[in-house]
Protein backbone atom coordinates (compact mmCIF):
# COMPACT_ATOMS: atom_id res chain seq x y z
CA UNK A 1 0.00 0.00 0.00
CA UNK A 2 2.45 2.62 1.02
CA UNK A 3 4.91 2.00 -1.56
CA UNK A 4 2.05 2.70 -4.44
CA UNK A 5 1.55 6.37 -3.32
CA UNK A 6 4.96 6.04 -4.58
CA UNK A 7 4.29 4.64 -7.90
CA UNK A 8 1.34 6.24 -8.70
CA UNK A 9 2.69 9.89 -8.25
CA UNK A 10 5.92 8.68 -10.10
CA UNK A 11 4.09 9.65 -13.64
CA UNK A 12 3.50 13.10 -14.31
CA UNK A 13 0.22 12.95 -15.98
CA UNK A 14 -1.25 10.63 -13.11
CA UNK A 15 0.62 13.76 -11.02
CA UNK A 16 -1.47 16.27 -13.15
CA UNK A 17 -4.67 14.09 -12.89
CA UNK A 18 -3.90 14.35 -9.06
CA UNK A 19 -3.70 18.19 -9.06
CA UNK A 20 -6.90 18.73 -11.35
CA UNK A 21 -8.79 16.79 -8.94
CA UNK A 22 -7.17 18.64 -6.02
CA UNK A 23 -9.01 21.80 -7.32
CA UNK A 24 -12.53 20.15 -7.06
CA UNK A 25 -14.21 16.72 -8.28
CA UNK A 26 -14.78 16.12 -11.73
CA UNK A 27 -15.83 13.27 -14.19
CA UNK A 28 -13.00 11.27 -16.43
CA UNK A 29 -14.11 13.43 -19.16
CA UNK A 30 -13.85 16.79 -17.58
CA UNK A 31 -10.38 15.29 -16.22
CA UNK A 32 -9.25 14.78 -20.13
CA UNK A 33 -10.11 18.01 -21.29
CA UNK A 34 -6.79 20.17 -22.28
CA UNK A 35 -5.11 16.75 -21.88
CA UNK A 36 -3.70 14.21 -24.78
CA UNK A 37 -4.98 11.38 -23.66
CA UNK A 38 -7.48 8.46 -24.59
CA UNK A 39 -10.00 7.22 -22.78
CA UNK A 40 -8.94 4.18 -21.78
CA UNK A 41 -5.52 5.45 -20.40
CA UNK A 42 -7.10 7.90 -18.20
CA UNK A 43 -9.19 5.58 -16.69
CA UNK A 44 -5.90 2.98 -16.23
CA UNK A 45 -4.28 6.30 -14.62
CA UNK A 46 -7.62 7.06 -11.82
CA UNK A 47 -7.11 3.20 -11.25
CA UNK A 48 -3.35 3.56 -10.17
CA UNK A 49 -4.69 6.61 -7.81
CA UNK A 50 -7.43 4.80 -6.79
CA UNK A 51 -5.55 1.89 -5.52
CA UNK A 52 -3.14 3.86 -4.38
CA UNK A 53 -5.71 5.22 -1.99
CA UNK A 54 -4.96 8.90 -3.07
CA UNK A 55 -8.36 8.90 -5.12
CA UNK A 56 -12.10 7.64 -4.76
CA UNK A 57 -14.89 8.15 -6.93
CA UNK A 58 -18.41 8.87 -6.41
CA UNK A 59 -21.39 8.09 -8.07
CA UNK A 60 -23.43 11.16 -9.18
CA UNK A 61 -27.12 10.34 -10.83
CA UNK A 62 -25.12 8.62 -14.33
CA UNK A 63 -21.86 9.93 -13.89
CA UNK A 64 -19.05 9.01 -11.82
CA UNK A 65 -16.49 11.86 -10.31
CA UNK A 66 -13.54 11.48 -9.50
CA UNK A 67 -11.70 13.11 -5.98
CA UNK A 68 -9.02 13.45 -4.17
CA UNK A 69 -9.01 10.86 -1.21
CA UNK A 70 -8.52 12.96 1.80
CA UNK A 71 -7.01 9.83 3.75
CA UNK A 72 -4.11 10.10 0.75
CA UNK A 73 -3.36 13.83 1.81
CA UNK A 74 -3.50 13.00 5.46
CA UNK A 75 -0.78 10.36 4.81
CA UNK A 76 1.03 12.75 3.20
CA UNK A 77 0.81 15.17 5.55
CA UNK A 78 1.77 13.33 8.31
CA UNK A 79 4.80 12.38 6.31
CA UNK A 80 5.70 16.15 6.37
CA UNK A 81 4.89 16.44 9.25
CA UNK A 82 7.27 14.20 11.09
CA UNK A 83 10.14 15.30 9.12
CA UNK A 84 9.75 19.13 9.71
CA UNK A 85 10.22 18.06 13.44
CA UNK A 86 13.16 15.59 12.80
CA UNK A 87 15.56 17.54 10.98
CA UNK A 88 16.00 20.26 13.28
CA UNK A 89 17.01 18.00 15.63
CA UNK A 90 19.32 16.62 13.09
CA UNK A 91 20.78 19.80 12.11
CA UNK A 92 21.24 20.66 16.38
CA UNK A 93 23.15 17.30 16.47
CA UNK A 94 25.39 18.54 13.03
CA UNK A 95 26.03 21.80 14.63
CA UNK A 96 27.26 20.14 17.61
CA UNK A 97 29.81 17.70 15.56
CA UNK A 98 30.93 20.50 13.75
CA UNK A 99 31.91 22.29 17.13
CA UNK A 100 33.37 19.36 18.26
CA UNK A 101 35.12 18.65 15.52
CA UNK A 102 36.54 22.35 15.85
CA UNK A 103 38.83 20.94 19.31
CA UNK B 1 25.02 30.81 13.73
CA UNK B 2 22.03 32.11 12.02
CA UNK B 3 19.22 29.93 10.37
CA UNK B 4 17.01 30.42 7.29
CA UNK B 5 14.87 27.33 7.24
CA UNK B 6 12.48 27.90 4.16
CA UNK B 7 8.93 26.87 4.78
CA UNK B 8 8.53 22.84 3.60
CA UNK B 9 7.20 23.10 0.26
CA UNK B 10 3.75 20.64 -0.28
CA UNK B 11 2.72 20.25 -3.84
CA UNK B 12 -0.68 18.48 -4.26
CA UNK B 13 1.14 14.92 -5.13
CA UNK B 14 4.56 15.74 -3.77
CA UNK B 15 5.89 16.12 -0.83
CA UNK B 16 9.11 17.53 -0.28
CA UNK B 17 10.72 19.33 2.69
CA UNK B 18 13.79 21.78 1.51
CA UNK B 19 15.42 23.56 4.16
CA UNK B 20 18.41 25.63 4.25
CA UNK B 21 20.81 26.91 6.81
CA UNK B 22 23.73 28.93 7.46
CA UNK B 23 26.20 27.25 9.29
CA UNK B 24 29.15 28.85 10.76
CA UNK B 25 32.08 26.26 9.79
CA UNK B 26 33.91 25.84 7.09
CA UNK B 27 32.65 24.13 3.61
CA UNK B 28 35.61 21.32 3.86
CA UNK B 29 34.27 20.23 7.07
CA UNK B 30 30.84 20.56 6.68
CA UNK B 31 31.57 18.12 3.73
CA UNK B 32 33.34 15.81 6.22
CA UNK B 33 30.46 15.72 8.61
CA UNK B 34 28.26 14.36 6.17
CA UNK B 35 29.89 11.94 3.93
CA UNK B 36 32.88 10.22 6.45
CA UNK B 37 30.43 7.29 8.24
CA UNK B 38 31.74 7.73 11.36
CA UNK B 39 30.83 11.92 11.35
CA UNK B 40 27.58 11.43 9.57
CA UNK B 41 26.90 8.50 12.26
CA UNK B 42 27.40 11.35 15.31
CA UNK B 43 24.07 13.36 13.75
CA UNK B 44 22.23 11.23 11.38
CA UNK B 45 21.84 7.94 12.75
CA UNK B 46 22.83 4.79 10.56
CA UNK B 47 19.51 3.56 12.03
CA UNK B 48 17.53 6.01 10.55
CA UNK B 49 19.21 5.23 6.73
CA UNK B 50 17.78 2.24 4.46
CA UNK B 51 21.79 2.05 3.87
CA UNK B 52 24.72 3.48 5.74
CA UNK B 53 26.18 4.44 2.20
CA UNK B 54 25.43 7.10 -0.18
CA UNK B 55 23.21 6.24 -2.88
CA UNK B 56 24.73 9.16 -4.90
CA UNK B 57 27.82 11.64 -4.14
CA UNK B 58 29.87 14.70 -5.48
CA UNK B 59 32.56 15.09 -3.40
CA UNK B 60 32.81 18.37 -1.86
CA UNK B 61 29.19 19.61 -3.35
CA UNK B 62 26.39 17.28 -2.32
CA UNK B 63 25.61 13.77 -0.90
CA UNK B 64 22.41 11.76 -1.06
CA UNK B 65 20.95 8.92 0.90
CA UNK B 66 18.10 6.69 1.26
CA UNK B 67 16.16 7.37 4.32
CA UNK B 68 14.52 4.34 6.08
CA UNK B 69 10.67 4.74 6.19
CA UNK B 70 9.15 2.26 8.75
CA UNK B 71 6.43 3.78 10.36
CA UNK B 72 5.86 6.26 7.74
CA UNK B 73 3.18 6.15 4.81
CA UNK B 74 5.87 5.74 2.39
CA UNK B 75 8.37 3.09 1.16
CA UNK B 76 11.13 4.78 1.52
CA UNK B 77 12.16 8.25 0.47
CA UNK B 78 15.55 10.05 -0.18
CA UNK B 79 17.56 13.34 1.35
CA UNK B 80 20.01 15.28 -0.39
CA UNK B 81 22.67 17.41 1.62
CA UNK B 82 24.39 20.05 -0.83
CA UNK B 83 26.55 22.24 0.25
CA UNK B 84 28.06 25.45 -1.03
CA UNK B 85 30.30 28.53 0.36
CA UNK B 86 28.41 31.02 2.86
CA UNK B 87 29.06 34.07 4.00
CA UNK B 88 31.72 35.03 6.38
CA UNK B 89 33.63 31.72 5.51
CA UNK B 90 30.94 29.58 6.55
CA UNK B 91 28.58 27.06 4.86
CA UNK B 92 25.37 27.59 3.20
CA UNK B 93 23.62 24.05 3.96
CA UNK B 94 20.24 22.42 2.03
CA UNK B 95 18.41 19.49 3.22
CA UNK B 96 15.76 18.16 0.27
CA UNK B 97 14.16 15.91 1.27
CA UNK B 98 11.29 14.29 -0.34
CA UNK B 99 9.03 11.30 -1.72
CA UNK B 100 9.43 11.79 -5.40
CA UNK B 101 13.05 11.22 -5.49
CA UNK B 102 12.50 7.43 -4.30
CA UNK B 103 9.95 7.39 -6.82
CA UNK B 104 11.91 8.01 -9.82
CA UNK B 105 13.53 4.71 -9.33
CA UNK B 106 9.86 3.46 -10.57
CA UNK B 107 9.83 6.00 -13.39
CA UNK B 108 11.86 4.16 -16.10
CA UNK B 109 9.77 1.74 -15.09
CA UNK B 110 6.16 3.01 -15.67
CA UNK B 111 4.36 0.07 -17.62
CA UNK B 112 4.21 -1.74 -14.19
CA UNK B 113 0.67 -2.47 -14.71
CA UNK B 114 -1.82 -1.75 -12.00
CA UNK B 115 -1.77 -5.24 -10.88
CA UNK B 116 1.52 -4.87 -9.67
CA UNK B 117 0.94 -1.85 -8.08
CA UNK B 118 -2.38 -2.96 -6.12
CA UNK B 119 -1.22 -3.76 -2.23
Amino acid sequence: MESDIFRALADPTRRSVFEKLALGGMNASDLRRGMTISQPAMSQHLAVLRSAGLVRERRDGRFVNYEVDPEGLVRIGQWLARYRAYWPRRIDDLKTLLKDMDQ
Amino acid sequence: MSDIARDPRQGQGEAEIALEYELDAKPERVWRAIAVPAFRERWLPGADLAEPEPIASIPGVEVRYRMREEEAPFADSTVTFRIEPGPNGGTLFRVIHRIEGAARRYASNDNLRPMSLAA
